[in-house]
Formats: C-alpha cells, structure tokens, sequence
C-alpha cells in the first residue's frame, strides 16, 4: 500500500529563551494515522501541541501538513482537550454543527453531517439537550462528534479522558477506533496513560523528558478490539515503560 | 524564562504610562497655549511653577508639604479606624450568621448614603473640629473594608475549613488560623479601594471649615477664584493617591506572598 | 460495654457502618445517595471503597469523618457515634485542601500548634513525617510554588502528622496524571508499609483498587451499598501487569455499574 505523509515534521525545535524545551524533533506522520504520543510527566507536551498548532513561533525548524506550513486558519485541524469544550448555550445539535457553520457548507450537507455523526456517538436521543444537562463522558462524545463531522485533516486530542472511569474510557476509546476506521482521519493522540497509547494507536511515539525529543516510534499491529490482559499487549504496555519510566 | 517575560512586560507598562500621561499633558499644554481653553483654566507649566514655588514657600498659612502632611495625618486616622472596625465587623458578618443577620440589614441602608451627606450631622455630633473629618474619612474606609472582608470571609473554602477540623482546631482557632488569613487577599481589595476613597474625601471633610490641608486650599482657592491654587490642590491629590495605591499594592504583595505562583 | 464490642475493639474494628443510609432534600424530593451500607475495619488494613464516579462514595467518606451526618444507621468509631469532626481520624482531601498561607511546615505541624504543643516538639515531630512523604528541602515553601504530587505527600504528612488511628483518603491521586499517580501510588504503598494504620480508601480507579488493597469493597452506584467483597492478597508492592493482576481487574470491572 502506498504510504502518504501527513504531516512532516522536519527539527522542530523551541527555546523560551535560553530554556530548551523542544530539542530538534523529526517526525513524519502517515496519513490516516492514530498515532498516540506518550512521554514523561512534564516533558514539554504543551509546548509540544501548541507549537503544532501554532499557538507559539517555533524557533527553528519546519512543520508541513500535506507538504505545506501548517496553518490552523487556513487548513481544517481539530482539536479536544480534557476539559469540556462545549458551548453551553448551545445544544447538542447546535453544538456539533457549530464547526460546519463557521466552514459555511451547504444546508442539506451540514444537516447530514450533524445527523450522522450524532448517530454514530449515540446521541441522537440527545441532541435537543443542553451540555448542562450531560454527563462528562457524554460531553466528550460532544466534542468527538463535533470534531468528526468537520471532515478534519488532522485531528489534536489531548489527554480527553483523563478523568474518566476507566470502563468508561475504554468505551469512549472502542468509539474513537470506530470513527477513526470509518473516516480514515490522521489522528494525534497525546496522553500520559501508557495502557491507553498502546490500545488505541497504530503506531506510538515516545517523548524524552526535557528537553524534549523524540526517543522512539513503535509499530503497534495488535490485532483489534485489544485484550489489555493478552500476554502481547502485556509486552508491548512493558516495553513502552521501560522507555519511559522516571519514577 | 518566565523572569525575563516579566521584566519586559514592566517595561512596557511604565512605558506605555508615560506615554499616557506625557499625551495628556502634552495636549493640556497645547490647549491652553493655542485655543481658547486657555481662558478657562492655566496650563501645565504654571501649575508646575505654583505647585514648586508652594514646596518651598507658603500657600496660606502653610507650605504645601504642610498641607498634604495634615490632610495625611487626617486621612490615616480615618483610614486606620475605619478599616479595623470594618475589617472586623466584615469577617464576624462573613463567618457567623448570627453576626450577619443582625448587622447586615443596618449596614445595607448605611453604606449607599454618600460620606458628603454625613457632613451636617458629624458637624453636630462632633463640632467644627478634627474629629468631624476624621469621622467622614472613617465611614468612606470603613464600608469597603466590611463588604470586602465580609466576601473573603464567606468565601473561604469549606474543604480547608474541614481539614482544619479534622486536625483538632477548634473555632475560635478556625476564626483566627483559616478564616482570617484566608480572608487576606479580599481584605486587600477593600483596603486598596478605602485608601482610595478616603483620600478623595479628604476634600469633602475638609470643606468643614479648615485652615489648612488640600482640600482647604481647593476650596480657599474657590473663595479667591484663584484657579492656579485650586489646580496645585487637585494636582496634589491625584499624586499622594496614586503614591498610597502604590504602596498598599506592595505591602499586598509582601503579605499575599503565598497567593503569587510561578518560579 | 457487651463482650460482643470488646471483642471487636480487641481486633482492631476501629470503625463500623451498621446500615447507614443518607438521603439529601432536593426540589424533586428524597434523593438517596446511600443506602444500608455496612463495614468494619480490621487492624492496620488497607481498605479500599470502590464504585462508579458520583457513586456516594466521598459521601460515606464525609460520613465517617464526621462532617456530615447519617440519615439512618449509624456510624461509631471505638465503640462511640461520630458526631463530629475528630483528630483521631486523618483526611487527605482530593482537593489537597491545604492552608496556602502556610509553608509544607506550617501545614504539617498545624494539628499538633492547635493542640498546644511546644515548637521544638512539634517541628520535631513533623519533620519526621516530612522526611517520610519524600519532601525534605521543601519545608518553607508555599502549596503555590509545589507540583500536584508534591501537595499531595503535604497532605499526607499533614493528615499522619496528628498520629491519627485510622486514615481516610477521598481520591487523593484523581486529579493527578497517569504516571505520576502511579508514582504516588507506589509512595502511599511504602508510607504505608513503614507506618501501619488503618486505612479506608476510596476510588474510582480500579488499578490503584487493585495496588493498594488488603480488602475491596465495591459499590453500587447511586444509592451506594456493598454489592461485593474481595479479598486481595497478592505479594506485595503487586505487579500491575501479573496475570492474577489482570484477571482480578477484568472480574471487579466487569461488576462494576456502568454509570453511562
């Protein structure tokens, strides 16, 4: 199968002033990557995301996205976060379809769009709700949904199931793998949970501590739905560990 | 890293406050120079030479060093009583339920009466002398001071106060050892918005027939319908009031050093 | 006292639930958060609470604290109805709930100044519980200027410092990161280890259950009751990723109420 890469990253590198924090990065992402990006706690993940998305300058180095610079106002890039993103005056519909508003589709395509992806999240009971009214896990499919259903190029999570339940978790997770295979969409994932980099990415990416740098990118081929008991993902959880483990 | 984002962004604060007052000067000067304001009032320049030529000779009676001296000493007593009378009164208002049902309702109808208003009442209650001023600085200081210290009191977190009582304080202890420095920040808020007001009511109280201080040469400047010494009054107002902000703002950061983060 | 409650002081049941229930007054009427939970501790077991998020559990916590009371049944430590707040019993508050004007030291010594000890005494004593959590070098800084983990280990020192008989911990490692919870935990696990107390434990997470656990007691969601009882004991500091491990977390998961 021909490979296209998504995004290039070519010695990204990131100084506060004579802080180190970002240490010449080279990465490539395949296109229709989940790539799960895992490190030590503290080990300039926000730096990290917010230089992709060009929150900050980076100092030196390149960051391409179909082989151009990125750019979040020019090229479509999702993000969520841990916290709710949501707007709570607007409902589950409205929420959803905010994104597609501001990309000014036609009517009947946004209505598609919205429909679809609610279905798929499991929400179109919900969808005349208000986010006040939803639990935390349900807030997160929210934002799954919304992101989804823009079509991105490239989809930023960070950490958004932190705070979860773990049976929780791994539903929301067994979600994201069924909307990841059914739109092919690039995916970054970036957490501190090693067992959850290595049941959802197809491939996972080990940050060093400060400054921070790639250590390595292991291929994760388990086969899915994962079993977190089986003695390969066992092996696979312990090898990233190792490469890790500072406590 | 952070230090040095820090030392800049000063910068550009006091730059951009001298910007500021340079512009507003700069267009008063030319005002006065060039239209017909200058008619109305003087300009930057011999307000400048007034208010020198008041340091180092007399202004009335006194020199102006002498009149801000009084005009400070009444502001401080009024300042100071106030305060701790509020700052207490706030925190038992804040803390016990009891103190607040019964002294909340009162202070509610006192605290929007304007300290102006006070004035022909403290005149018969304590007469032409220091103690009317002293009682209009006090009730400006002293209702900020209650509703601030009263919202840091009623804010303290109920999960701090727990842990306190799990470790054995008792609640005369809780008052003094959780409330009362939880309550700090608050109380800085209040205190930094008293000093302000009491400053500015120093020309109130001192309309009460004064021989001296700032706002005795406002209103002595009024009389005389000399406007230079009215505008060397106002001048030295705005000056000590913005000095005092800047030193409550410091002993604030001294005393809330917990409440800073960063490294 | 009977003979039945001597018995049970003697081994060690410091605290005993007897059908306790809470119930909460809302617009919409009684809302029961716990109903007809039962417990009794052992002498120096690790107990751990574990249910759903929003199951009731910090409401048992409360409870057994003393900063709320029962509705029905009745809580007694040694033998006696908590009413109250009490230094016998430590808290370590998920929110960390430390005293932010206090340096770690202040913090720490905080319950033996309240109780009138001297400062030698009392500095003594709380710089060995200092020394124990790990934050020697950091008595004189404030919570602001500490990590998440860092707070945590005051709290902890702060709650052992008072020499309670039983601790209680309301999540205290829920608002941590993956990894530094795993930290903590291993922390917890050899504070524990060198100063034996009764602990009871509450979490949603069934990893850390499963780490630091002599005893689980896993709960219904909302009203909370004891819907099953497991015994764990695996070789301790445990292996997260032993087979037995894994096999132990998939069978209390798989109970576990769904909360969606």
């Amino acid at each position: 199968m021909e490979e296209k890469i998504k995004v290039k990253v070519n010695h990204l590198t990131k100084k506060f002033g004579d802080l180190l924090v970002l240490d010449d990065m080279s990465f490539n992402v395949t296109d229709g990557d989940l790539l799960c990006v895992v490190g030590p706690t503290g080990c300039g993940k926000t730096t990290f995301l917010n230089s992709l998305t060009k929150i900050y300058d980076i100092t030196e180095g390149e960051i391409l996205l179909n082989g151009q610079q990125v750019n979040p106002k020019k090229q479509n890039i999702a993000y969520i976060f841990q916290g709710d993103s949501t707007m709570p005056w607007l409902t589950v519909e409205e929420n959803v379809r905010f994104g597609l508003d501001i990309k000014g589709l036609p009517e009947t395509k946004k209505k598609e769009q919205v429909e679809k992806y609610l279905e798929i999240v499991g929400l179109t009971k919900y969808k005349n709700y208000y986010p006040k009214q939803l639990s935390a896990s349900m807030l997160q499919r929210v934002s799954i949904a919304r992101a989804f259903a823009t079509e991105p190029e490239l989809l930023l999570m960070d950490e958004p199931y932190g705070q979860l339940d773990i049976e929780l978790r791994f539903k929301l997770e067994d979600e994201l793998v069924k909307l990841w295979k059914l739109t092919r969409t690039t995916v970054l994932f970036i957490t501190h949970n090693i067992e959850e980099a290595v049941y959802l990415g197809n491939k996972i990416m080990i940050l060093t501590n400060k400054p921070t740098t790639v250590k390595k990118t292991i291929v994760n081929d388990l086969p899915r739905p994962r079993d977190i008991a089986a003695p390969e993902f066992v092996k696979l959880r312990n090898q990233v560990t190792e490469l890790i483990k500072w406590w | 890293m952070i230090k040095k984002k820090n030392i800049s962004d000063k910068t550009i604060n006091v730059a951009c406050a001298c910007i500021s007052i340079g512009a507003f000067l700069f267009l008063w000067y030319w005002g006065t120079a060039f239209t017909k304001l200058g008619m109305l009032i003087p300009g930057p320049v011999e307000v400048l030479e007034t208010v020198t030529a008041g340091f180092f000779g007399k202004v009335g009676r006194h020199s102006i060093l002498v009149h801000v001296g009084y005009s400070m000493i009444r502001v401080m007593i009024g300042f100071i009583v106030g305060s701790v009378f509020g700052i207490v009164l706030g925190l038992l208002m804040g803390w016990y339920r009891i103190a607040e049902a019964i002294f909340n309702p009162l202070f509610r109808i006192i605290r929007p009466i304007p300290p102006i208003a006070w004035i022909p009442i403290s005149i018969i209650w304590f007469g032409l002398g220091e103690n009317a001023k002293i009682f209009l600085i006090f009730l400006a200081s002293f209702s900020n001071t209650t509703l601030n210290s009263m919202a840091g009191a009623k804010n303290v977190d109920r999960e701090v106060v727990n842990a306190a009582k799990m470790l054995g304080a008792n609640e005369r202890q809780i008052f003094t050892t959780i409330v009362l420095p939880a309550s700090v920040p608050s109380i800085f808020a209040g205190l930094q918005v008293a000093i302000s007001s009491s400053w500015a009511t120093v020309l109130a109280a001192e309309m009460v027939r004064s021989s001296e201080g700032l706002g005795w040469m406002i209103v002595a400047g009024m009389n005389n319908n000399d406007m230079l010494q009215i505008l060397s009054g106002i001048v030295m107002i705005g000056v000590v009031g913005f000095i005092l902000a800047i030193i409550m703002r410091k002993a604030e950061d001294i005393l809330c050093r917990w409440n800073k983060s960063g490294n | 006292m009977s003979m039945e409650q001597e018995r049970k002081l003697k081994n060690g049941n410091l605290i005993e639930c007897t059908n306790v229930c809470k119930a909460f007054e809302t617009p919409e009427g009684e809302y029961q958060v716990v109903k007809d939970f039962n417990l009794e501790t052992r002498e120096n077991e690790f107990l751990v609470l574990f249910g759903p998020g929003q199951c009731g559990k910090t409401t048992i916590i409360n409870m057994i604290a003393g900063f709320e009371r029962v509705t029905g049944g009745s809580i007694k430590s040694q033998g006696k109805e908590i009413s109250k707040p009490d230094p016998s019993r430590g808290v370590v508050f998920q929110s960390t709930a430390l005293f932010p004007w206090m340096t770690t030291m202040g913090n720490v010594e905080y319950g033996l100044k309240m109780a009138g000890n001297k400062k030698a005494e009392r500095e003594k004593r709380a710089q060995k519980y200092i020394d124990l959590v790990g934050l020697q070098g950091f008595e004189k800084a404030f919570p602001v200027k500490l990590s998440g983990g860092m707070k945590q280990r005051v709290g902890i020192a702060r709650a052992y410092c008072n020499e309670p008989e039983v601790m209680l911990m309301d999540e205290p490692f829920g608002a941590l990161d993956a990894q530094t919870r795993y930290l903590m935990q291993e922390e917890l696990q050899r504070i524990w280890e060198a100063e034996k107390r009764t602990v009871i434990f509450v979490t949603n997470n069934i990893e850390e259950a499963l780490y630091l656990a002599d005893r689980i007691l896993v709960l219904t969601n909302c009203p909370a009751t004891v819907k099953k009882e497991y015994v764990i004991d695996l070789p301790r500091p445990r292996n997260l990723v032993s087979p037995e491990f894994l096999a132990l977390r998939k069978e209390i998961t798989g109970i576990m109420d769904s909360t969606l």
